[in-house]
């Protein structure tokens, strides 16, 4: 059935138009530029949406809610502390999709902007978004990593992995140039 | 007194009293907390007929020391968290950081260990903590290394002072050695247990850390300590201060602590506060050291923990440096088997009750603290038995950040605890 459509419809690589980027936030900026010399020039028919997910992981590690760790504390008032943490997260996305809009904007002029910000699990919630927001492709750039990032065995994290594992779609994976 | 005295036939009733409360404070059934489950395993030691009443009384009552002492701290962490305190030393540390996410890893851990050092490890990491992660998060940085690096370092550096652990305290008490002689040994053990963890952490994080960080917000959208109240920051100053004095003199810590607390209560009300001066008193954390004292002088009078002792300290009693490292181990151990306060209870009635020589004696104290504060380092919530039963109840969300916390831990714990010991065997045994 996906050959079908392969054959039948747009083809997907070449020319998507609706390109779903996954950030986790500190990534090379370099990264619009190589993404413009693979799609080419942007213009009105590229669709971008730029999506940073919150991971849940760390916060659900904080003892504020595990309730039980040694000590039977003075435990802060639980709603203030969870309200300050989540202005705290979506302050850093917002900010780091701000700052990733205007490259893109500059990166791939003419093109559609949007982003989202999400919460979870980020290799999870990389593909509802996919599905949500009918993807052509999916783009993940390579963590940022200060070490060298060449291809390899084990050159991969967990979220990248499971998103090429499970993906409907294309991924087209951003590796930092030499 | 008999060095080493046998098991009696009550041995096998009070193991199992002891063994059932414990697995009580682990798995809380239905809610029920530490404390009650504490109380609930003291009262049935006592109708057992395990500890008489009046020696449970005088069991509490002797344990008034340690009791206020808590009061005064669980009081003056309070206090300091009202404050704003908390804040304005996460606001320093992101300012010192500069946006760089390598140093801000190391401002993290110095501000943790200064906090856990003067106010407790639970301070740092219950506190400090989720502190912590609104700073990280407005970086734009990934949290998980900050969030762990906080609270490896409320345990590692809490060997620090007396104050830095309830288990210090305990230990000492039971002991009948002065916690604060223990400072000159501890205090340098515990600087090298956090320079050991903070040389971890960058090892292990040394690809995932970027260069900068996403995000530089503005340097005066970080708290300051301006805010928090001028005298209030004096009071705490003078806290301090008698603390230290009510030290060097030897008097008891207890009352001393109160004294401090007071005084930050007494200055915070000049400052307008209308909160309850009662508030954030860990009254639970009170029930929980009475309830476990008696319980632990129910195995302690049926023999088992003097036979623990034989057991453990028994072949290398004579040895000071290798009752400082079998007592590291148990203490470790014992910490993740049940809790590290039930195990800092035990292991201190064990070496108490095997009458080791002065030296020896305190070799184990030392060792002992050093187990049970580094040990819990383990596992994110205090013992791989809590953990277990965290995986049990397969809480949303826990899978990954747990393996990768115990990844970290599984580095971090021998590393850090070998450290201190290395400091404690150079210091604290007269070679």
């Amino acid at each position: 059935m996906s050959e079908e459509t392969a054959i039948s419809g747009e083809p997907a690589m070449s020319e998507p138009r609706r390109l779903l980027v996954a950030l986790a936030g500190a990534e090379d900026p370099a990264l619009v530029v190589e993404l413009a010399g693979v799609l080419g020039p942007g213009g009105p028919t590229l669709d971008i949406r730029l999506l940073h997910v919150v991971d849940s992981g760390p916060r659900a590690l904080l003892p504020i809610g595990l309730g039980t760790r040694r000590g039977p504390w003075p435990k802060p008032p639980e709603r203030s502390i969870q309200h300050r943490l989540t202005d705290a997260e979506d302050e850093g996305a917002t900010a780091l999709l701000v700052a990733w809009h205007d490259r893109f904007a500059a990166g791939l002029p003419g093109a559609t902007i949007t982003t989202e910000v999400r919460r979870g699990q980020p290799e999870q919630e990389i593909i509802a978004a996919a599905k949500t927001f009918r993807a052509n492709a999916v783009v993940l750039a390579a963590r940022p990593r200060t070490g060298p990032a060449e291809p390899g065995p084990r050159s991969l994290g967990h979220v990248a992995r499971f998103v090429v594992d499970h993906a409907p779609v294309p991924v087209l994976l951003i590796r930092r140039s030499a | 007194m008999a060095a080493i005295s046998g098991l009696t036939s009550a041995a096998p009733l009070a193991t199992v009293i002891f063994l059932v409360t414990i697995g009580l404070v682990i798995a809380r059934p239905r809610g029920l907390t530490e404390a009650r489950a504490a109380l609930l395993g003291a009262g049935v030691m006592v109708v057992a007929g395990l500890v008489p009443p009046g020696a449970a009384a005088s069991n509490v009552v002797g344990h008034w020391n340690v009791l206020l002492f808590f009061v005064g701290l669980t009081g003056a962490a309070a206090v300091a968290e009202r404050s704003g305190l908390f804040d304005a030393v996460a606001g320093t540390s992101a300012r010192l950081s500069g946006g760089r996410p390598r140093r801000l890893l190391v401002a993290v851990v110095m501000a943790g260990a200064i906090v856990a050092a003067l106010l407790s490890n639970d301070a740092a990491a219950l506190l400090l903590t989720p502190v912590v992660y609104v700073l990280v998060a407005r970086f734009g940085l990934e949290p998980l290394p900050y969030v762990l690096a906080c609270t490896f370092v409320a345990d590692t550096a809490s060997l620090a002072l007396p104050v830095s652990n309830p288990v210090n305290v305990i230990v000492s008490d039971r002991l009948g050695i002065s916690a604060v002689g223990l400072v000159p040994v501890l205090l340098p053990a515990a600087i090298a247990a956090v320079i050991a963890l903070l040389g971890c952490l960058l090892v292990i994080y040394r690809h995932q850390l970027p260069a900068t960080s996403p995000i530089v917000p503005a340097v005066d959208s970080w708290a300051s300590w301006s805010g928090v109240p001028r005298p209030l920051l004096a009071a705490f100053g003078a806290a301090v201060t008698v603390f230290a004095i009510a030290s060097v003199l030897d008097l008891p810590l207890g009352p001393a602590m109160t004294a401090a607390w007071l005084l930050l209560l007494a200055v915070e009300r000049r400052c307008g506060s209308k909160i309850g001066p009662l508030e954030g008193i860990g009254w639970s954390l009170l029930v929980f050291v009475a309830g476990m004292g008696i319980l632990v002088d129910g195995l302690s009078s049926a023999g088992v923990t003097a036979w623990l002792a034989s057991l453990v300290l028994g072949p290398v009693r004579d040895v000071p440096a290798a009752v400082m490292v079998v007592s590291a181990a148990a203490g470790a151990v014992g910490a993740n088997l049940f809790n590290n306060l039930p195990a800092a209870f035990v292991l201190a009635d064990a070496v108490h009750g095997a009458g080791l020589s002065a030296a020896s004696a305190h070799a184990a104290a030392i060792g002992t603290i050093i187990g049970a504060d580094l040990g819990p380092n383990l596992t994110p919530v205090g013992s791989v038995a809590t953990l277990l039963w965290f995986v049990l109840l397969r809480q949303r969300g826990m899978e990954v950040s747990t393996w990768s916390y115990i990844r970290v831990g599984l580095i971090v714990t021998p590393v850090t605890i070998l450290a201190a010991l290395g400091v404690g065997l150079l210091l604290g045994i007269p070679w």
